[in-house]
């Protein structure tokens, strides 16, 4: 970039794009870790979920590239983990530790004829479904945290934001394996697992009837999750529109009645939690494809709208300094370089 | 000790936006990174007793500072006389204190990655000179020194007059005051 283009610094946004899908990837990987451990360690049903939990630990995967894409100087990235005030430290240590423990949890599900070590060691197993659970519950709360404590983005600055994130976290987490549960490993590869390896693992196999139960179980938990998401959403940005200052009024209005007021109300309140909830009562194709689809786009969507809320609060005569500095103004230096 | 601090003059000041200038010079900075604007508030007032006040805006070198604790690279630090200073060589560009920043006094360019902001010219202070705004303003409007000296120009200003802050509500506890221009009246 040669030319100089100055943006308007209250409505620039810092974090774009790559954040939002990493807070979208985060919650939901960590969600999907969560509700594994949580299944693993009551019902012990970890292996109708060991594709999802892969899936959620490739999903953190992507998450922190984007992290680390994202950055100014991605080569001293490692420096994130000095500081020991910082909520990005904790965030990272978080995602890696739980990558790791997902993937030894996952380690487990492999065929026993590979041998990739002993599978006897069940308490490696169990100790990663523990460690996931704590983690994944970590992650999900960090993404919201880390906006929530920004004192200079009013529209961020709010308890309820963490919930918010936690809550949509469970349920694009909860709608995701809810596709995935069951589909690896398959029963008849899973009875070949358990003959393998009955002594060790504790659950025989993923029966179709345990499948169903545990599909049953998530979305049932999903369409609770959704309707509890609505609320916490509704209330989150009209308690704005209502009751935040000036700057955080100014944003909410633009979710509730202006430029992203289609977004809001048609993807996010419509077609990403309200209508879910109603096609998981109906059960069948709906419930099992459509629901999840739609849950995972209203949180995405969810993400976004969140990191491009970023208005800071305006010194006065802040906004007009920025307003009148000369954007884009490549057209006004080239013919003073030119003529020479 | 020593805690350095700033004045702005608003009586003084005529936002004519020298030190937005002497600071892109003294400091070398890209053409889209401004340091200190001097920004315009009004017209206020009632016809005919109607008059404009004039902001410098700059870093606050708060004593509370939001954007170091936020750095998880230990780049954005603060100095024991309350400097507060990025080191660029540390700063991954992750960009969390340019958000945490309520003053806005924090940016970055895309083809350099880490962040920047004003240093009070740290450079300058430690060898026994003003920063350059400082230095640049012909006004008198910026004032700069020791706060805990109770001789130095700062400390008489804040303490002998109503000297304001921004956004103090949020905790901060901004290092720079400013004297209002109370609609021309002296």
């Amino acid at each position: 970039m040669s030319h100089a283009m100055h943006a308007n610094k209250l409505t620039k946004h810092y974090w774009v794009w790559p954040i939002a899908w990493y807070l979208f990837l985060g919650g939901l990987g960590g969600g999907i870790l969560f509700v594994a451990g949580v299944l693993e360690v009551v019902y012990h049903v970890g292996h109708v979920l060991a594709l999802g939990t892969f899936v959620g630990v490739a999903l953190l995967g992507i998450g922190s590239f984007l992290l680390i894409f994202e950055l100014g100087q991605p080569k001293v990235f490692l420096r994130v983990f000095l500081s020991g005030t910082a909520i990005i430290k904790y965030g990272a240590t978080m995602l890696v530790l739980a990558m790791l423990f997902g993937f030894v949890f996952f380690l487990f599900y492999l065929p026993p004829n590979w041998n990739l070590f002993y599978y006897g060691w069940t308490w490696m197993r169990d100790l990663s479904a523990v460690a996931m659970l704590v983690l994944g519950l970590g992650i999900m709360v960090y993404t919201g945290v880390l906006l929530s404590t920004m004192k200079s983005k009013p529209f961020w600055n709010t308890p309820l934001l963490p919930v918010l994130f936690t809550v949509s976290a469970l349920s694009t987490a909860t709608a995701l394996l809810g596709v995935l549960a069951g589909q690896w490993p398959t029963a008849e590869y899973a009875e070949a697992l358990a003959q393998k390896a009955s002594q060790f693992i504790g659950s025989p196999y993923a029966s179709l009837e345990q499948v169903e139960e545990v599909v049953h179980m998530l979305h049932l938990a999903d369409s609770m999750l959704v309707l509890v998401e609505v609320v916490v959403l509704l209330i989150y940005v009209l308690g704005m529109r209502a009751a935040g200052n000036v700057t955080a009024k100014a944003v909410a209005l633009e979710w509730v009645s202006g430029s992203k007021a289609v977004f809001f109300w048609v993807g996010m309140v419509c077609l990403g939690t309200l209508l879910p909830f109603f096609l998981y009562l109906a059960g069948g194709g709906a419930a099992a494809w459509a629901a999840p689809l739609l849950v995972l786009g209203g949180g995405l969507l969810l993400r976004f709208m969140v990191v491009y809320s970023d208005r800071r609060c305006a010194i006065p005569g802040e906004e007009r300094y920025y307003r009148r500095l000369p954007q884009g103004d490549e057209k006004f230096f080239r013919p003073w370089k030119a003529p020479y | 000790m020593t805690r350095y601090a700033m004045v702005m003059d608003q009586r003084r000041c005529i936002g004519c936006q020298s030190c937005t200038v002497a600071c892109r010079t003294w400091n070398e900075l890209p053409m889209d990174i401004i340091y200190n604007p001097v920004v315009t508030e009004g017209v206020l007032g009632v016809f005919p007793h109607v008059h404009q006040t004039f902001t410098p805006l700059i870093c606050m070198h708060c004593d509370n500072p939001p954007c170091t604790i936020c750095c998880p690279c230990k780049a954005s630090q603060q100095d024991p006389d309350g400097i507060v200073w990025v080191d660029e060589t540390k700063c991954m560009g992750c960009k969390v204190c340019v958000n945490s920043c309520p003053y806005g006094a924090r940016d970055v360019n895309a083809a350099e990655g880490f962040v920047r902001k004003c240093t009070f010219c740290k450079d300058r202070v430690r060898d026994g000179e003003q920063p350059y705004c400082v230095a640049t303003c012909h006004q008198k409007a910026r004032v700069f020194g020791d706060l805990d000296d109770p001789q130095s120009d700062v400390s008489k200003l804040v303490n002998s007059l109503q000297a304001n802050r921004i956004f103090t509500e949020l905790g901060t506890d901004p290092q720079v005051y400013y004297l209002p221009d109370l609609g021309g009246v002296k």
